[in-house]
């Protein structure tokens, strides 16, 4: 007989084991749990969703402990409660920068001054998109595309950044960083009116969403500029213009997002006929005005420690300028004759031909476009978390089209290769060492532009920087390889029609084309710089106190100097500067009140270094070269600073004080020092927020600082505001 | 009849193992027995414990409690699938849904709760014949907010997020802070499209973000944009809780374990002689979680974090002792 399996056997025999652990466990489970309790991390307890790490490394931005080197941020809202109705001014509060302007209020914003007409040495940006024409190495702050509205911080890199931004970073770098289009505030409109006929009428909207965040705006800015000339006339130096920008971010997934912006100004920057060199407008100058420019970004995280982007930005700057002018009839016979008009008295006569009409009326431009395309990678590796390593390559070209400037079109072309090493051995110290390569088709000629940097930091709340740095920059298009002259058109009365179509320029004016630099190469600047720098931040009782105070040496060589005249070209390598000095940045924010203060000193030693310019006897003329060394100084002020308070009233009321101070510009020896008081009231409600503000400015010296005809006809100027937010 | 011979070995043999099973039985009863009576003493409570599903939690709560109770009490797992005891004997129940868990099968059912939110002890407290203890998870209020003041001396106005429903969490919130000397505002959003725009204009209203355990507005979706958003304006997000500090709030307050599991002991424990919980209520003692990084991005000079606690803690005593 077969044995039948027990139906139970199987199953308990199964069992046994498991009943054998469990019982052994029983037994000793206790006495083990006692003698090795398990770790347990109760700050991980959640009974939700995981919430994600979103403020990380890579999104976080580097302190200012640990920053290589002397930064200045204006927070928008700063802008905003102060009251500053134009972008230039802002730069007021930067310790070291000084603003006025020239022509017909043309303001420039310079940082050590070296800047007598155009601001040469300066970077600017605008979310990471050059703003500064390097063709003409200058900038127009008027018509910038950025709103004040939309500004979510200005930070000012003070000393040299080419480092880290190109050749054009010699002294100091503006980087203006507009509001995310994530931030977008719904819908936005503000109005403000006020002296000399200020006019500044805003309106945005936009939305966020799961894939696409976008923001569109408008803004219409009109303004007077200055008042009444020396002759009893009112200065024509206004502006109307009109802005559009479209800012827009895709997120494609997780580790990728796409950004898109756009934007157009248009409009009529007005030209006085008196602020027009040699010429005579009879009428006025005015400047349309078109620029555009498309912006794109690709960011790519490789990963929480690897990520790179690809920026790819497209400008075009359009400047139209045509206006008719008279010059006496004698110039008629000394163009068609080739004697050069500052030959002979008789050219700037009425002609005596029998017969002739005692003048010459024609139709000149001071047109010109300026196209840029840039390209940028840059990626960014962070190695542990002591070490960062950012390394990246740009490619830019410039293209220049004018009859009067160049006669045709010019291209330039720039590439460049950057890195920077981060490294932070220990916590209390961070190296930095950055350079940047760069080749540009201007001199035909590369240049190395290095920076090192050390930051000792203490309690991660102080720190003591040793900054090194050298930077170039290399002329400008305009200033190296220029073909200037006015083409004359509808030249009228018909009997001179045969100078219709004449291109008139250096060589039919100065007799003396041996004496100018016209046609010479030039070579780049250069500049050596030693920073030491302290920032420290404090938590008080009741207040936060920030304070950075930096000192500076910097040596600047071959610097180009001389004046761009179509009578008079005497640009060269001729001029070199020593300037030293500290400047302080004060923070002081306490319940319902932020103080905030500014100071700088500058001690700036300029010197002609180019051939020796001769007078008429043959001997040197240092009253001339002294002259030269001056016009690089224009700009310069000795001391110069800012005071501000903000304060929260009751009933939502806020006020706020400012008073901008400069030191004796050498133009004329007089200081810019004047007092801004702002009182608004602020509307909270449960779907909208609401502005309404009164702002006085109170200028403490009315006479002209750098034009002789810059007038400020009263000493108090009014403006008043509202705005909505929903 | 005679039994055929099969039959009667299968008999034989079912006998011989039905034997061997009760000597089994015997033996594992025998060898169960100190298991189960140990650490027991004469007279203990039991306590039934619904765990939260996190066995790790769970073993250390019971750990931490028992550390507290000593012998008078008998913690014994309650498994999620049986019934509750029938002796209503008290249930220590560990999280949200534990709680619920209980309470949706018996309404009268004491029990206390540990890593809940007042909120939802709120909604459960109302119902007739409720016997229900608590420590709250959540931190309250006020003392977030005065967390964000002792980072932020200069702080005078704190900006709140809400949806419509949820605003009543600030309530309470608004009339304390007057006499701390700050003042706060709610800003109201229902809709995903409201939240961006709506914290633009909070945060151009407060100095700091203060945000209670709501998750109708701070809940893993959301919690991107507004920390981002905040973050580029400068402006930091205190609360809602130690998660979301990792995520990137600049600080929040936080009760630590074994200061709740004391209350509960003492809940326990009163328990014991009264036969009632008493009211459920937050831990008296906090500390508070800093996220150094970000406050050090946002150059922001970050005290001590024990030295926060104390600040706080300082101020709210000052503030009772001044109210007695």
């Amino acid at each position: 007989m077969t044995k039948q399996p027990s139906p139970f056997a199987q199953p308990i025999a199964r069992y046994l084991p498991g009943i054998f652990v469990s019982t052994l466990a029983a037994v000793v489970g206790p006495a083990a749990a006692q003698e090795a309790p398990p770790e347990f991390d109760t700050s991980t307890v959640s009974f939700e969703e995981p919430v994600p790490e979103v403020l990380t490394t890579t999104r976080l931005r580097q302190p200012k402990t640990r920053v290589p080197g002397s930064t200045t941020i204006i927070e928008g809202s700063l802008i905003r409660d102060l009251g500053i109705k134009h972008l230039y001014e802002v730069f007021r509060l930067v310790p070291g920068m000084t603003v006025n302007f020239v022509g017909s209020h043309q303001p420039v914003v310079t940082y050590h001054g070296t800047s007598h007409y155009e601001q040469r040495r300066m970077q600017v940006l605008v979310d990471g998109r050059t703003a500064h024409r390097a063709t003409l190495s200058d900038m127009d702050w008027e018509s910038m595309p950025v709103p004040l509205e939309m500004i979510e911080r200005i930070e000012v890199a003070r000393g040299p950044n080419s480092a880290a931004y190109g050749i054009n970073a010699f002294l100091g770098t503006i980087n203006i960083i507009t509001r995310d289009p994530a931030d977008t505030d719904g819908v936005e409109a503000y109005v403000s009116r006020g002296s000399r006929g200020y006019e500044r009428t805003f309106g945005s909207l936009g939305n966020t969403g799961e894939v696409v965040d976008w923001r569109l705006t408008l803004e219409n800015r009109q303004f007077d500029g200055f008042g009444t000339k020396r002759d009893g006339n009112e200065f024509h130096d206004g502006h109307n213009l009109n802005f559009i920008t479209w800012d827009s971010r895709a997120t494609l997934n997780d580790q990728a997002n796409l950004e898109f912006r756009t934007g157009m100004a248009d409009g009529v920057n007005q030209e006085d006929p008196s602020k027009n060199g040699g010429l005579t407008p009879i009428e006025n100058p005015d400047i349309e005005l078109r620029d555009y420019y498309l912006q794109s970004r690709f960011n790519y995280h490789f990963s929480e420690n690897h990520f790179f982007h690809i920026q790819a930005a497209m400008e075009n700057f359009r400047r139209e300028q045509r206006y008719r002018i008279v010059a006496p009839s004698g110039v008629v016979d000394c163009l068609l004759q080739g004697t050069p008009l500052y030959a002979s008295q008789n050219c700037f006569e009425p002609s005596g031909n029998p017969g002739d009409p005692p003048a010459l009326f024609t139709e000149i431009n001071s047109d010109y476009e300026d196209a840029r395309l840039e390209l940028e990678i840059q990626d960014t590796l962070l190695v542990n978390p002591a070490l960062k390593l950012v390394g990246g390559a740009g490619f830019r070209k410039d293209t220049l089209r004018s009859e009067t400037y160049f006669n045709g079109t010019v291209d330039n072309y720039q590439s460049r290769y950057f890195g920077n090493m981060e490294y932070s051995p220990w916590n209390w110290l961070t190296l930095n060492v950055g350079g940047n390569w760069e080749r540009t088709s201007t001199t035909d000629d590369s240049y190395f532009s290095p920076r090192v940097a050390s930051n000792f930091v203490f309690n991660d709340s102080q720190a003591l920087r040793f900054v090194y740095s050298e930077a170039v920059r290399t002329p400008d298009p305009f200033e190296q390889d220029p073909d200037y002259g006015y083409t004359l058109r509808n030249v009228s009365p018909d009997e001179f029609s045969e100078l219709e179509g004449f291109r008139l320029t250096m060589a039919d004016i100065n007799p003396y084309p041996a004496q100018t630099t016209l046609g010479e190469d030039l070579e780049e600047e250069n500049i050596t710089s030693y920073e030491i720098s302290y920032f420290g931040q404090f938590q008080m009782e009741e207040a936060l106190l920030y304070l950075e105070v930096r000192g500076f040496r910097d040596e600047l060589r071959d610097m180009i100097g001389g004046v761009i005249k179509l009578r008079d070209w005497t640009l060269a390598n001729s001029l070199s500067a020593n300037q030293q000095g500290f400047e302080i940045e004060a923070m002081l924010e306490y319940p319902a009140t932020t103080l905030r203060a500014s100071y700088a000193y500058l001690d700036q030693d300029t010197w002609y270094t180019g051939d020796p310019i001769l007078d008429e006897n043959g001997n040197v003329d240092t009253k001339e070269q002294k002259e030269q060394a001056e016009l690089l100084e224009r700009m310069s002020v000795t001391h110069s600073g800012s005071l501000a308070i903000i304060r929260d009233l009751p009933w939502t009321m806020k006020a706020s004080a400012a008073y901008y101070w400069a030191d004796q510009f050498q133009r004329l020896n007089e200081q810019f020092e004047r007092i801004d008081g702002r009182l608004s009231k602020q509307f909270f409600g449960p779907k909208y927020n609401a502005e309404l503000a009164l702002t006085i400015q109170h200028y403490l010296n009315r006479d002209p600082e750098m034009g002789r005809d810059d007038n400020i006809d009263h000493h108090n100027q009014f403006f008043v505001e509202a705005a909505v937010r929903f | 009849m005679k039994a055929t011979p099969d039959i009667d070995a299968y008999r034989q043999l079912e006998s011989s193992f039905a034997r061997w099973r009760v000597w089994l039985c015997c033996l594992l009863v025998l060898l169960w027995l100190p298991a189960l009576t140990f650490g027991q003493s004469a007279g203990a409570t039991d306590v039934y414990v619904a765990g939260s599903g996190n066995d790790a939690l769970d073993q250390y709560v019971i750990r931490q409690i028992k550390q507290s109770v000593g012998p008078a009490f008998n913690l014994t797992p309650l498994s999620s699938r049986k019934n509750l005891p029938g002796n209503r004997a008290p249930v220590l129940a560990i999280g949200p849904q534990a709680f619920s868990r209980v309470l949706q099968q018996d309404a009268k059912q004491p029990v206390l709760a540990l890593l809940v939110k007042k909120s939802l002890v709120k909604e459960y407290e109302e119902k007739p014949g409720s016997q229900i203890g608590a420590v709250y998870k959540d931190v309250p209020l006020i003392r977030q907010a005065l967390t964000g003041k002792a980072i932020l001396p200069q702080a005078t106005r704190i900006a709140m997020l809400a949806t419509t429903e949820s605003a009543d969490l600030y309530e309470p919130l608004l009339e304390q802070l007057e006499a701390f000397g700050l003042e706060a505002r709610v800003f109201i959003t229902d809709t995903n499209e409201q939240l961006i725009p709506t914290l633009n204009r909070a945060l151009s209203y407060g100095d700091f973000l203060l945000a209670a355990d709501d998750e109708a507005i701070y809940n893993p979706r959301n919690i991107k944009h507004i920390l981002l958003t905040a973050y580029r304006r400068n402006k930091i997000l205190i609360g809602p809780n130690q998660s979301y500090v990792k995520a990137g709030s600049l600080a929040s307050s936080y009760a630590p374990f074994p200061e709740m599991a004391r209350q509960a002991a003492e809940a326990l424990m009163a328990y014991r002689e009264t036969g009632q919980f008493p009211p459920p209520g937050y831990p008296d003692q906090y500390r508070v979680q800093v996220n150094e990084q970000v406050a050090r991005s946002l150059n922001i000079p970050l005290p001590d974090r024990d030295d926060i606690a104390d600040t706080v803690d300082q101020i709210l005593l000052e503030s009772r002792e001044g109210s007695q």
